[in-house]
């Protein structure tokens, strides 16, 4: 049995058209900000196992469809697969693992130019901007969008994959490099 | 597939980083022992190997190919230490560089892996704003309105009963109500429509109420939903301009 508090979430999570904030939520459903967190808690426990998940980034939440029906909905929507290129995708692993980075940034680490890759994933609505970075030239700051852990069936950024390194198991986020050799065009 | 990136996956490296790390790779070093500039040569051969360097990049791998030179040359000669650092990367530093640019290889193999895996999520996609009905409807109002809906539709067709002549004009329907406004002050629609109103006479009606509430001689109030209109004087009947002037 759910909780009054968690059944009344769900209600409102489903009919919503956008993310719904935490606050929004509470207001919502009438119920403290801890009490609704609580309530998030147990509906994300409560849906293991059925066909849908609970998503969030930052302070959205939102319902979304779990991964493993993906085929059957994409079959209802007519979806097309996502195709990314291993150059876009090792842009989209820095911009997501070590968000918001600058361009720079990202150059520094992949040592080329990702112009183009951030074009393409900004195209396809996986990146976005952030805002500026305080400082010299005051770059662009990138970070990943909903769509991106839709496509990828993260259901935060919490569950991006960790990997096994020369280092060790990391873990996100590793530090931001250093931009200061990786500025000169 | 990245036909929008002709500077990436040049010859099969996606940058100097990424023929750097190959060469570790190939030889199965470790990289964090390794002596990266024991790898100097191997890596000019693959750069003289290309057929053409890309333009946007070829002083990237030159610039790597120089760091590995110079660390080799120093590897070969411990002696010669350089009395002070000099500027740019170290052993240290590039390692560094390498061991990154390694983990952001894996992590973005592995999201592609869960890309390729197709499960992904879904969610809602906003449709049309739905027309909300209105609130607080009660089904009784309804169920009245759709019986005289019904007892109207039963009658015979005013077409049959009315003579072209007969019909009314929103004109005369307005002076009519006007006259009536300003006797009683309030009204109700139903009055104005009267017992048996043909769908004619009702349209006319409607229309005459909505042209006297646009020039603000009425205002129209309904306190219940499907509940009776209210048709009130809104402003006393103005006097002629002659017997107000002094």
């Amino acid at each position: 049995m759910r909780t009054p508090n968690a059944i009344a979430a769900e209600a409102v999570l489903f009919v919503a058209e956008k993310p719904v904030t935490l606050r929004e939520l509470a207001r919502s459903i009438g119920a403290t900000l801890r009490a609704t967190e609580a309530a998030l808690e147990e509906l994300d426990a409560n849906y293991e196992g059925t066909g849908l998940r609970l998503q969030h980034d930052g302070d959205g939440w939102r319902l979304v469809t779990a991964p493993d029906t993906a085929r059957f909905v994409a079959a209802y929507l007519g979806a097309d697969r996502l195709r990314v290129s291993a150059a876009a995708l090792e842009t989209l692993a820095v911009i997501a693992y070590q968000q918001p980075v600058t361009r720079a940034e990202v150059e520094g680490i992949r040592g080329v130019n990702c112009d183009q890759t951030i074009y393409t994933l900004m195209s396809r609505r996986l990146i976005e901007e952030r805002g500026r970075r305080e400082g010299a030239g005051r770059p662009i700051e990138y970070g990943t969008t909903w769509e991106f852990l839709e496509c990828f069936g993260l259901a935060s950024l919490d569950e991006l994959p960790t990997v096994l390194t020369p280092e060790g198991l990391s873990t996100r986020p590793v530090p931001v490099p250093v931009a200061g050799d990786v500025e000169a065009e | 597939m990245q036909l929008h990136a002709p500077q990436v996956a040049f010859e099969g490296f996606d940058g100097p980083l990424d023929l750097l790390l190959q060469l570790v790779e190939e030889r199965q070093l470790d990289i964090l022992k390794v002596r990266l500039g024991d790898l100097a040569d191997a890596y000019l051969m693959r750069v003289h190997a290309m057929d053409a360097l890309p333009a946007d990049e070829v002083a990237e791998f030159l610039a790597l190919a120089s760091r590995l030179v110079l660390l080799k040359a120093r590897s070969l000669l411990p002696s010669l230490e350089p009395p002070v650092e000099e500027e740019g990367e170290t052993e240290e530093e590039l390692r560094a560089r390498l061991l990154e640019y390694a983990t952001t290889k894996e992590r973005a193999a592995a999201l592609g892996d869960k890309l390729r895996a197709g499960e992904r999520h879904f969610h809602r996609e906003g449709g049309s704003p739905v027309d909300m009905p209105p609130r607080g409807g009660d089904s009784g109002a309804l169920a009245a309105a759709w019986a005289k809906v019904l007892a109207l539709a039963a009658r015979a067709r005013e077409e049959d009963i009315v003579a072209p002549a007969e019909r009314y004009s929103v004109d005369q329907r307005t002076r009519e109500i006007e006259d009536l406004i300003a006797r009683h002050e309030e009204l109700t629609f139903g009055t104005l429509l009267g017992e048996q109103p043909t769908l004619g006479f009702a349209v006319v009606t409607f229309i005459s109420l909505l042209d006297l509430h646009r020039r603000l001689v009425i205002e129209i109030v309904q306190d219940d939903l499907f509940g009776e209109i209210t048709l009130r004087r809104k402003a006393p009947r103005r006097e002629p301009e002659e017997t107000t002037a002094p």
